[in-house]
C-alpha cells in the first residue's frame, strides 16, 4: 500500500464539534414568457414594464402575467416603453459581508428610481459616476446601458426583480437639478 | 366541532415541466376554486398556503405566491412549508374559531427545475441520513424490499397497481403519466432501485391545487353540492426508518381511526402513494378492503405535483363527490420517506 | 362555537448564543422545550400535539426539518405541523398552536421555534445565494431613513434604542449580547452597515429556541403557576413589492394592530397596554412600530424614546428583555416577543420584569414588511375590562 503523501493529522485532544458539508443543487428554469419579453426589450436597449388593464394602472417592471392587485391576466398587449430617465427616490449603501458567492468588496449603492412618465420603477439599482457618500434622493439619472458586445439576458430570470443585471451598468447623474422632497413618490420599491 | 364543506376546489395539470412560473399557473386554479365557490376572493376569511423554498430553489420563495391570491388590501393569511393539505387542516382549524366562514387552502409546487435525487436527501435528519445521500427513492425500495420478504406484496401487484393507475389516469383530464401497459412487459423492465422499477416511481410534476372551504352556514347558502368534511386528523411516526416497522403505516393507521374511517362504509379513497407498493400498505393502514376503489384520479403514480399531490387527493375525492355521484369517501396525503407523516381526511355528500 | 380561553402554563427558550456548539439542531430545540415543560409541571406524553416554526430551511441546510425532529420533540403518533411565515413565524405558529386549544382540539399542545444559524449561512441565504446581497438590514434602510425624515426625529432616537436594548439586555440570563455598558457614543462610531444603520443598531446571528405549553381553561386550573391568557391574536399579509406602496407604514401592519386590540377588547392601547415585546432588528423599528401599530403617532414614538419612557421603569417599556437587538435567531424571534410578552403579565420575567404588568403587546414582522403576527396577553381574562374601570 504507497503512501500518497497523507500526513498523520496532528491528534486534536477538542472533541469534534462541526463538520462541514457543501452541498451543490442546480435548478434549471424556464424563464417564463413575460420575463423573456422584457430581457429581449433590454438587449435592444429599451426598459419595458406592463399597465394593469385594470382599475388600478399601476406599472409593473418586469411586465406580469397577472395584476396582483386587480387579479386580472396580463399579457403581451399590456406591454409599454418607459422612460430611460429617473429620479432617486431612496437608496441604501451596504457594507458587504463575505460569504460563499459573494463578490463585492466596497461599499456599494443600491438605489431605487422612478422613472418618467409614463412610469414604473426599478429598485437595487447602481450609481454610477458618484462617490457613494454623495448619493442623494432627488437625483435626476439616466440608464447606462452596457456595450452591445457585454449584454447579456443569463441573469434574468424569473425574479428578475433586481431590474437589469448584465445589460444596465448602472444611472449616472443627468446634470439637471435635483427634484425637491416630496415631489417625488418616496418608493422603497 | 363544526361542520366544515369543500365548497369549491381547482386542480392545474400536472407538468413534466411547466412553461409558466410557479405563482403564474397558481393564479388561474385560485380563481378557479373561488368562482366554483360562488364568492368573492375578498369574502375569503383566512387563507393558508403549502409550499416548500428548496423545491423552488430560493429562500423566501412562497413570498411571490401571496401574489397569485390577491393580497391587497391585507388579507389574514399564513402558510406552512409541507404540502397543501396541511394547509387546508390549518384553515378547516381557523374556520372552527367561528369568527369567520369560507377560508382558501392550496398548494403549489414545481420539481422540474430542480433535482429531486439531490434536493430530497436534505429533508432527512442532516447528522446520520443526509450524508449517505439516503434519498426518498432508496428509502422507498427499501421498504418495498421489506413488504416483500414479509409476503404482503408481489413485484407483479406492483406492476399491477401502476396498470391500474394509468387506466384510471386516462379519463383524468390533469394527469400526466396515463396508458394501458401490459403488466408482464412492466416487468421484463430492469430495475431501477431494486426491487423498484421505474414504474413503480411516481413521476416529476409540476402542478398546483387548491380548496375552499366553508361553514356549514355559510355551505348551504352559497353551494349546492357541499362535500362534508366528517373527519380529519393527521400524524407523524418516528423519522428513523430502522427505528420503525416499514411494512406497515402507524401513523396512518392513527390518522384513519382519529378521522372516523370506520364510522360509515367507505365507497372509495384517493391515497397519495408515490410508490406503488406504498397503496398496499396504506389500504392496510386505513382498513380498506378490496371493494374499496383506490385512485380513480390515477393517483401519484400519474402525477405527482411536490406540495399540491396531497391536496389533489382531497380535491379529486371532492370532485367524486360532488360530480361524480359518490357518497363517502377517505382522502389522503403523506409527507416525508416512507409514509413517515400522513393526513386522513373523510368526506361526505348529502 | 364559542372559543375556549387559551392559556400559557409553561415558557422556556435557550441561551442564546452566536454559536451553540454544545446542542444539535434537536438538541437545541429540546433544550427549550424541555424548559417549557418544566415551567408547566408536565411531561412529553401529556402533550397532543406539537406546532413547529422556524424561517427559510436552507438557513442550516434541512428541508422540512419537523420530519427529523419528530423524534427529539415526543411527536411520535402525535399532530405534527410547521409554520413559516418568514421572519413573523414565531409569532404565526403561536398563533396557529394557540387555535388548536380555541376550537377545543386538542387539550395540550407544545410549540417550539428556533434557529441554528451557526450551521448555515444566514447572510448566504438572506441573498438568495447571489453576489450583492442586501443583507438581512439592506432593504429595510431606506425605509428607516423615509420614517426619520417624515417623522422629524433626530438622528440619535435609532442610537438610544439601540443602547436600551443592551442595557435590558443584561438582565436578561438568556440573552445573546450581553453590552451593559454599551454607549451612544459606540453605536455612532460603530462601522456603517446600512447607511443609516451602524454595527450597533443591528441585530446579532444567534443559535436559539423557544417554546411554550399551551392549555385550556383546565389546564391552567391545575397548573400551579401563574398562567398568561391569551385575551386575542391577528395576523395580516400584504404584497410585497407593488408600485407605491408604503413601506414605512404598511397597511397590513395597522389592520393586524386594529385587528387584536378588537379581538382582546382594548380601546386604549397606550392606557390599556402595560408594555410590548415588538421585533425591532434594527434601531429605528421601535419607533416605526409604535406608529405602525398606532400606539403613538410617529412624533410621539421618537419622543416617547428619547425621553427614556420605553425604558424599562418607564411609562411604555418596550423590549424589557433586550428585543431582537439582542437575540436574534430568526425562527424563534418572533416567539420570543410571545413568550416574554406571556412572562411578563404572570410575573416571571426575573430582573426584567416590568412592575405590574397585567396586559401584554407581542408582534412579530417578516419578509419585506409584509406578515404580522401580535397577540395581547393578560394575567386573568378580564385583565382588558380592569383597565378600563380604573
Amino acid at each position: 500500500m504507497s503512501d500518497t503523501g497523507t500526513q498523520d493529522a496532528a491528534a486534536s485532544t477538542e472533541p469534534v464539534a462541526m463538520m462541514d458539508y457543501f452541498m451543490h443543487l442546480e435548478y434549471h428554469e424556464v424563464v417564463a414568457p413575460n420575463f423573456r419579453r422584457y430581457g429581449e426589450a433590454l438587449m435592444n436597449e429599451k426598459i419595458i414594464g406592463g399597465k394593469c388593464p385594470g382599475s388600478c394602472g399601476l406599472i409593473y417592471v418586469p411586465p406580469r402575467s397577472f395584476c396582483p392587485i386587480d387579479v386580472v391576466e396580463m399579457t403581451e398587449a399590456d406591454d409599454v416603453e418607459l422612460a430611460q430617465t429617473g429620479t432617486v427616490t431612496n437608496y441604501t449603501v451596504v457594507a458587504p459581508v463575505q460569504y460563499y458567492g459573494q463578490e463585492e468588496t466596497e461599499p456599494f449603492v443600491r438605489a431605487s428610481i422612478a422613472l418618467d412618465p409614463p412610469g414604473g420603477s426599478l429598485m437595487l439599482q447602481d450609481i454610477l459616476d458618484v462617490p457613494v457618500d454623495q448619493v442623494r434622493a432627488g437625483m435626476r439619472v439616466r440608464a447606462v446601458w452596457l456595450d452591445p458586445a457585454e449584454r447579456s439576458v443569463d441573469e434574468i430570470d424569473n425574479r428578475a426583480g433586481r431590474g437589469a443585471p448584465g445589460l444596465i451598468k448602472g444611472w449616472t447623474p443627468t446634470g439637471e437639478p435635483d427634484v425637491p422632497e416630496g415631489q417625488y413618490h418616496d418608493e422603497g420599491f | 366541532m363544526e361542520d366544515i364543506a369543500i365548497i369549491g376546489y381547482a386542480q392545474s395539470p400536472s407538468w413534466r415541466e411547466a412553461e409558466q412560473t410557479e405563482n403564474q399557473f397558481l393564479y388561474p386554479v385560485i380563481s378557479e376554486a373561488v368562482e366554483r365557490a360562488k364568492i368573492g376572493r375578498r369574502d375569503i376569511g383566512f387563507t393558508c398556503a403549502g409550499s416548500c423554498d428548496y423545491l423552488s430553489g430560493q429562500t423566501f420563495a412562497f413570498v411571490m405566491n401571496l401574489e397569485a391570491v390577491g393580497a391587497w388590501p391585507p388579507i389574514s393569511e399564513s402558510h406552512v412549508e409541507m404540502d397543501g393539505a396541511w394547509a387546508m387542516y390549518e384553515a378547516w382549524v381557523r374556520l372552527q374559531e367561528g369568527d369567520i366562514d369560507t377560508a382558501l387552502a392550496f398548494g403549489s409546487g414545481k420539481s422540474s427545475p430542480g433535482n429531486p435525487r439531490e434536493i430530497y436527501p436534505l429533508q432527512n435528519d442532516p447528522y446520520t441520513l443526509t450524508p449517505l445521500g439516503a434519498d426518498p427513492v432508496s428509502l422507498a425500495s427499501m421498504q418495498a424490499r421489506a413488504l416483500i420478504e414479509a409476503g404482503k406484496i408481489t413485484e407483479r401487484e406492483m406492476a399491477e397497481i401502476v396498470v391500474r393507475s394509468r387506466r384510471n389516469a386516462e379519463s383524468n383530464p390533469r394527469a400526466q403519466v396515463k396508458g394501458s401497459p401490459d403488466v408482464d412487459v412492466l416487468l421484463k423492465e430492469p430495475y431501477f432501485a431494486a426491487p423498484l422499477r421505474k414504474h413503480d416511481l411516481p413521476p416529476i410534476s409540476d402542478g398546483a391545487t387548491a380548496v375552499v372551504l366553508a361553514t356549514a352556514k355559510k355551505a348551504r347558502e352559497v353551494c349546492e353540492r357541499p362535500v362534508w368534511i366528517r373527519g380529519i386528523d393527521h400524524r407523524i411516526d418516528i423519522h428513523q426508518p430502522g427505528f420503525r416497522d416499514l411494512t406497515v403505516s402507524r401513523s396512518a393507521e392513527l390518522a384513519g381511526k382519529a378521522a372516523g374511517i370506520g364510522d360509515a362504509p367507505v365507497e372509495f379513497a384517493e391515497l397519495c402513494a408515490s410508490f406503488s407498493h406504498e397503496e398496499k400498505i396504506l389500504r392496510e393502514a386505513l382498513g380498506l378492503d378490496d371493494g374499496v376503489e383506490v385512485n380513480l384520479s390515477g393517483g401519484a403514480l400519474a402525477a405527482n405535483p411536490m406540495m399540491a399531490v396531497g391536496l389533489a387527493r382531497i380535491a379529486e375525492a371532492a370532485r367524486l363527490i360532488a360530480e361524480g355521484g359518490r357518497k363517502r369517501g377517505v382522502a389522503h396525503a403523506t409527507s416525508g420517506s416512507c409514509l413517515q407523516q400522513n393526513l386522513v381526511c373523510v368526506l361526505e355528500g348529502d | 362555537m364559542s372559543k375556549q380561553p387559551c392559556a400559557v402554563i409553561g415558557i422556556g427558550q435557550t441561551k442564546h448564543k452566536r454559536r451553540r456548539d454544545d446542542v444539535s439542531l434537536p438538541g437545541l430545540v429540546r433544550e427549550a422545550a424541555q424548559r417549557a415543560l418544566d415551567d408547566a409541571e408536565l411531561t412529553w406524553t401529556d402533550i397532543d400535539a406539537v406546532v413547529i416554526g422556524k424561517a427559510p430551511d436552507p438557513f442550516e441546510g434541512v428541508m422540512m426539518p419537523e420530519l427529523s425532529m419528530a423524534d427529539a420533540l415526543g411527536a411520535n403518533g402525535k399532530p405534527m405541523l410547521r409554520v413559516h411565515t418568514a421572519g413573523s413565524v414565531g409569532g404565526s405558529t403561536s398563533i396557529v398552536a394557540s387555535h388548536l386549544i380555541e376550537t377545543g382540539r386538542h387539550d395540550r399542545v407544545l410549540t417550539v421555534a428556533y434557529e441554528k444559524q451557526s450551521e448555515g449561512n444566514a447572510q448566504w441565504g438572506l441573498a438568495g445565494g447571489r453576489s450583492g446581497g442586501m443583507g438581512a438590514g439592506g432593504i429595510f434602510a431606506p425605509w428607516m431613513k423615509s420614517f426619520r425624515q417624515r417623522s422629524g426625529a433626530p438622528e440619535d432616537i435609532g442610537w438610544k434604542v439601540a443602547v436600551k436594548d443592551r442595557r435590558n439586555a443584561a438582565k436578561n440570563p438568556y440573552a445573546h449580547l450581553q453590552m451593559p455598558n454599551l454607549t451612544i457614543e459606540e453605536v455612532k462610531e460603530s462601522p456603517m452597515l446600512w447607511d443609516p444603520i451602524h454595527f450597533h443598531e443591528s441585530c446579532p446571528s444567534s443559535d436559539g429556541a423557544c417554546a411554550m405549553v399551551l392549555t385550556n381553561e383546565d389546564g391552567a386550573k391545575r397548573s400551579s403557576k401563574p398562567p398568561a391568557w391569551v385575551l386575542g391574536s391577528a395576523m395580516r399579509s400584504e404584497l410585497g413589492t407593488f408600485p407605491g406602496r408604503d413601506t414605512v407604514r404598511p397597511q397590513a401592519g395597522v389592520e393586524c394592530a386594529h385587528a387584536v386590540y378588537e379581538a382582546a377588547g382594548v380601546t386604549n392601547p397606550r392606557e390599556q397596554i402595560d408594555m410590548a415585546e415588538l421585533y425591532v432588528p434594527f434601531s429605528w423599528y421601535e419607533p416605526m412600530w409604535l406608529a405602525g401599530h398606532d400606539i403613538f403617532t410617529p412624533e410621539e414614538a421618537w419622543k416617547m424614546i428619547d425621553a427614556g419612557e420605553t425604558n424599562l421603569g418607564g411609562s411604555f417599556p418596550v423590549n424589557p428583555s433586550g428585543g431582537v437587538l439582542s437575540s436574534n435567531p430568526i425562527g424563534a424571534s418572533g416567539m420570543l416577543r410571545f413568550a416574554e410578552a406571556a412572562l411578563q403579565v404572570r410575573g416571571m420575567a426575573g430582573d426584567h420584569q416590568v412592575e405590574g404588568a397585567s396586559v401584554a403587546l407581542a408582534q412579530a414582522y417578516g419578509g419585506a414588511a409584509q406578515y404580522f403576527a401580535m397577540w395581547v396577553v393578560g394575567s386573568t381574562l378580564d385583565a382588558v375590562e380592569k383597565k378600563k374601570h380604573k
